[in-house]
């Protein structure tokens, strides 16, 4: 049963660790930015406030669009760590994305449908490093599921360095972090407003932060995946690349979407391409 | 291959007989019947007993064992086979000449010229009376594809056809043609599939080309007529691909037999037989560089959209390299397919999220659907193949269900342009949950294709070399170019606004053979969803494993969570529509607009006074992606690939 037990574990720990990280990312981000910031438990507050005020429902689809969202995020990483089949967790994580995106795009505001377009975007850009990463890492251990490539003797890392270093650049269009913030923004005062989650108020907004924190997690456990020989290591570069985000956030500014596919294909491509080419061809 | 020959009790000879017979019959009639009210009965009537037949003969094969047999009474058909041919390819002289169209006359002339070299030439062997049809799995899961999904198509189209005809009214006559050819085709169809004699199979095969080329140029415009002409010179192209293979192989003794051919890897001697009639699959199943004409048949009215151009005739391309994987497993041949199918499925999915026409992004997703199947067919293994097959299943009644709705709502909208179909949700509610059930069955339940896809990655992770890095990174970019354009297509249906009661009324003029046989159709999505377990063990999974001879394994391998998540899932869109139906006069706030008074009906004030509406649009990636050059580079590299197929196994023999 260790398996239910890894899920239940991520359900239940992977949003306080996601909250705990995206409140000091805001502490980071404020000391940067030579102001004191909030307390490293503002998210926390946040959303207990989100989930107490009213709602305004735009239209009668959008909340259970974003319970979906938020309940198919959680699901994809209680999938993993419970054990099933990784490769078919990634159609269960676009899901969860393709969730967001039509909530955001059933309401008639222009901000929330360029939001959506763009987070359709983002997925496009980002949806096939996911498959491919998976692949490889199926590939290299000869292991389908999380316990087993940690099981593996393969270090996955020195495996596949090339699909590595894409993850690093895909996790931050996946984060939507700046330069890939395209689809939403924390600074409501550009050309998008906030996106995606303009028109999200109440605990429908609050469903987004939850989910976005589960998505963090997921991403940590996914750089676990390269690190299998040693998880506090794994755990460890992804705090250090989470970092590297935080800066790289806060010292570009918003790029064009054209940019952002063309780079995280070609990243996809020449990188995590390159390498499963080379893993095919020497035969392992 | 486990074979057996029909007992004498049997009723698969008859009912042979009768599906090629009845429908033919039906046909026939219908060409004589003006009256509509008259017409929607035979319609109805045949349609019911067409299905009830597949069904019996589905019943009567029993799931068992490869069943061969001939007409009863062991008559030969060669006479008749020879007639047909001859009729077919004088039916296509005339026709070319008459529009003033000369490729497809040539190809038709070079046809004949073979048939009579082979027939009055007596260079082609007498086919076993006992041998000419093969009914196995894989014919029964075609059988039951035609038999149940057709009828229901031909209910459709009795409503359609109707509106469609206020549309062009010029053409009203040709009404009793129309369905003639709907039953014509289904006739062929059941020939074509349950053929094990080569040449018998090609003459069902040219009759499924002309009924498509007919359907296409059915309102006979100088455009359609140019669109037919493509697609009877690609097809003809794809036949005189076949007839060569048939010269190649009738000085074999047991050549013509399909079982026989298909029964292990094709020696070097057979193998430029096995890449033409590889060749005549893709054209059938309009694989680059053969992809323009399916979408020109994207001009026929609707039905035959969904019929032939979707959950049949194009299926029988990739049915034929489904029969000839065993034969291709291994070789340079089947590598080569696999590539043309595979590379297909990943231009023409960047090609679809270009495209605005909703009919033409089904028509783009059908042939990526068909180029996965191909590739399957083409790498060959156990798991390939039944990956093929699963798909074939789930996306002839998927795709069909949403060629259905779009055809209800160009002739309720009188447009095709899915900008147009934006607040779907809203104005026709019943239609939008068929069409989430559509999609849902297409790209978001992982019962079915999403599987599908699944097992595929799976399945090249264990192919090595540079091959399966490709196949992997195709199946990567593709699948997440699909999501994409299926992404743009449920935004537009799930995005709400506020509507009048004329636009809800809208809904009540469709017809009621619409609703029947599109609610039939949504009900078969969650049917085979719900039915995955059975159809892959009991019946993909044995044909897969029975065709390479391999040792039993179960395919469909889904824990109790996953089988939670994908209950979950095929359920989530078309409940979202229902709930969004209960909840009619939910309280809809208004949306924001730069603080400006803005409501559900998308006017806002101005900034220099007055008023705009506002009016949203998808992404189709202008400036990125140039659908026109990515359709061209694509079938330069697919024709490439394609002319290798044919020449190097021609090259090896020599």
């Amino acid at each position: 049963m260790s398996g239910l037990a890894g899920a239940v574990l991520f359900v239940v720990l992977a949003p306080v660790a996601g909250g705990l990280l995206v409140g000091a990312d805001r502490v980071v981000t404020a000391r940067m930015q030579g102001r004191v910031g909030p307390p490293l438990l503002q998210p926390f507050y946040d959303v207990g406030k989100l989930l107490e005020k009213e709602a305004r429902q735009v239209n009668p689809v959008a909340e259970p669009l974003l319970l979906g969202h938020l309940a198919f995020m959680a699901l994809t990483g209680a999938l993993v760590l419970g054990g099933v089949d990784l490769l078919f967790t990634v159609f269960v994580f676009a899901l969860a994305a393709l969730c967001l995106v039509l909530a955001a795009g059933s309401v008639a505001s222009p901000f929330s449908h360029a939001g959506a377009e763009r987070e359709l975007i983002v997925l496009l850009a980002t949806e096939p490093f996911f498959i491919l990463m998976l692949a490889a890492v199926c590939k290299v251990t000869g292991a389908s599921t999380f316990a087993g490539v940690l099981a593996s003797p393969v270090a996955v890392a020195e495996e596949l360095p090339g699909v590595l270093l894409a993850f690093l650049f895909v996790a931050t269009v996946k984060l939507r972090k700046s330069p890939f913030d395209i689809a939403a923004s924390h600074h409501p005062h550009q050309e998008l407003v906030s996106g995606l989650t303009s028109d999200m108020s109440g605990r429908l907004l609050a469903y987004v932060h939850l989910a976005h924190w589960y998505e963090t997690a997921l991403l940590a456990v996914f750089v676990v995946l390269f690190f299998n020989r040693s998880v506090p290591l794994g755990l460890a570069v992804f705090l250090l690349a989470y970092a590297v985000e935080i800066l790289v956030d806060n010292s570009t500014s918003r790029a064009k979407w054209e940019l952002v596919l063309r780079s995280s294909w070609a990243v996809t491509l020449l990188f995590s391409g390159g390498n499963v080419l080379a893993v095919f061809l020497l035969g392992r | 291959m486990a074979a057996a020959t029909a007992g004498p009790g049997s009723l698969l000879p008859a009912l042979t007989v009768f599906l090629v017979a009845f429908p033919l019959l039906a046909g026939v009639v219908l060409l004589f019947t003006t009256a509509p009210s008259v017409r929607n009965v035979i319609v109805v009537g045949a349609s019911t007993v067409v299905a009830l037949a597949s069904v019996a003969a589905a019943v009567a094969f029993g799931n068992g064992a490869d069943v061969f047999y001939g007409l009863p009474g062991d008559a030969s058909p060669q006479t008749a086979i020879f007639i047909a041919e001859v009729a077919i390819a004088l039916f296509v002289i005339g026709i070319g000449l008459h529009y003033r169209r000369f490729l497809a006359p040539a190809l038709a002339l070079a046809q004949l010229a073979i048939a009579i070299w082979l027939q009055v030439g007596g260079h082609e062997p007498a086919p076993d009376p006992s041998r000419l049809f093969w009914f196995d799995r894989l014919a029964m899961v075609l059988v039951l594809i035609v038999g149940i999904i057709g009828p229901l198509i031909c209910i459709h189209a009795l409503g359609y056809m109707r509106d469609y005809q206020r549309s062009y009214p010029l053409i009203r006559g040709r009404r009793t043609a129309f369905f003639f050819l709907l039953f014509l085709f289904l006739s062929s169809m059941f020939g074509l599939v349950l053929s094990n004699d080569l040449p018998l199979m090609l003459v069902f095969w040219e009759i499924t080309t002309l009924c498509s080329f007919l359907l296409i140029g059915y309102t006979r415009t100088p455009e359609t007529i140019g669109y037919a002409f493509r697609a009877l010179n690609m097809n003809l192209l794809g036949g005189l691909g076949f007839s060569i293979a048939i010269v190649l192989l009738s000085g074999r003794p047991g050549g013509l037999d399909l079982a026989r051919l298909t029964a292990q890897p094709a020696g070097a001697v057979l193998l430029p037989a096995i890449a033409l009639l590889a060749l005549a699959g893709l054209t059938k199943s309009a694989q680059m560089p053969f992809s323009s004409w399916l979408i020109g048949a994207m001009y026929a009215p609707t039905p035959t959209s969904a019929l032939l151009h979707s959950s049949t005739m194009v299926k029988a391309g990739v049915f034929l390299l489904l029969r000839l994987a065993p034969a291709m497993a291994g070789t340079e041949v089947g590598t080569l397919v696999a590539f043309v199918g595979l590379l297909t499925f990943l231009f023409v999915s960047l090609v679809a999220v270009t495209e605005q026409n909703t009919k033409k992004v089904l028509a783009y997703s059908t042939i990526a659907n068909l180029g996965l199947i191909a590739g399957c067919a083409g790498i060959a293994t156990p798991q390939t193949v039944w990956v093929g097959v699963m798909i074939v299943v789930f996306h002839a009644v998927a795709k069909s269900l949403l060629f259905l709705v779009v055809g209800t709502l160009e002739n309720r909208l009188y447009t095709k342009d899915m900008e147009h179909f934006d607040g779907l949700l809203s104005r026709m509610r019943r239609v939008s949950i068929l069409a989430l059930t559509g999609i849902a069955g297409m790209f978001v339940a992982p019962f079915g294709i999403v599987i599908a896809k699944w097992s595929a990655i799976r399945a090249f992770i264990e192919v090595p070399g540079w091959e399966g890095a490709a196949c992997l990174l195709i199946m990567a970019f593709g699948s997440a170019l699909t999501i994409f354009y299926w992404g743009k297509m449920l935004l537009k249906v799930l995005s709400t606004r506020a509507v009048d009661p004329g636009e809800r009324a809208l809904e009540e003029r469709v017809s009621g053979f619409e609703w029947f046989s599109e609610t039939a159709h949504a009900a078969g999505v969650v049917g085979v969803a719900a039915l995955v377990g059975v159809i892959s063990e009991r019946v993909v999974g044995p044909y897969a494993l029975g065709a390479f001879h391999a040792a039993p394994r179960t395919f469909l391998d889904v824990s109790p969570a996953m089988l939670v998540v994908l209950l979950a899932s095929v359920l989530f869109l078309p409940a979202l529509g229902f709930w969004a139906w209960r909840r009619r006069d939910y309280d809809q706030a208004d949306f924001y607009a730069s603080g400006r008074q803005a409501g559900a009906d998308r006017v806002v004030g101005a900034a220099l006074g007055g008023t705009r509406e506002i009016t949203l649009r998808n992404y189709y990636l202008e400036g990125v992606v140039d659908g026109g050059l990515v359709f061209r580079v694509g079938t330069a590299v697919c024709a490439l690939v394609l002319a290798a197929m044919v020449v190097v196994p021609a090259v090896v023999r020599a």
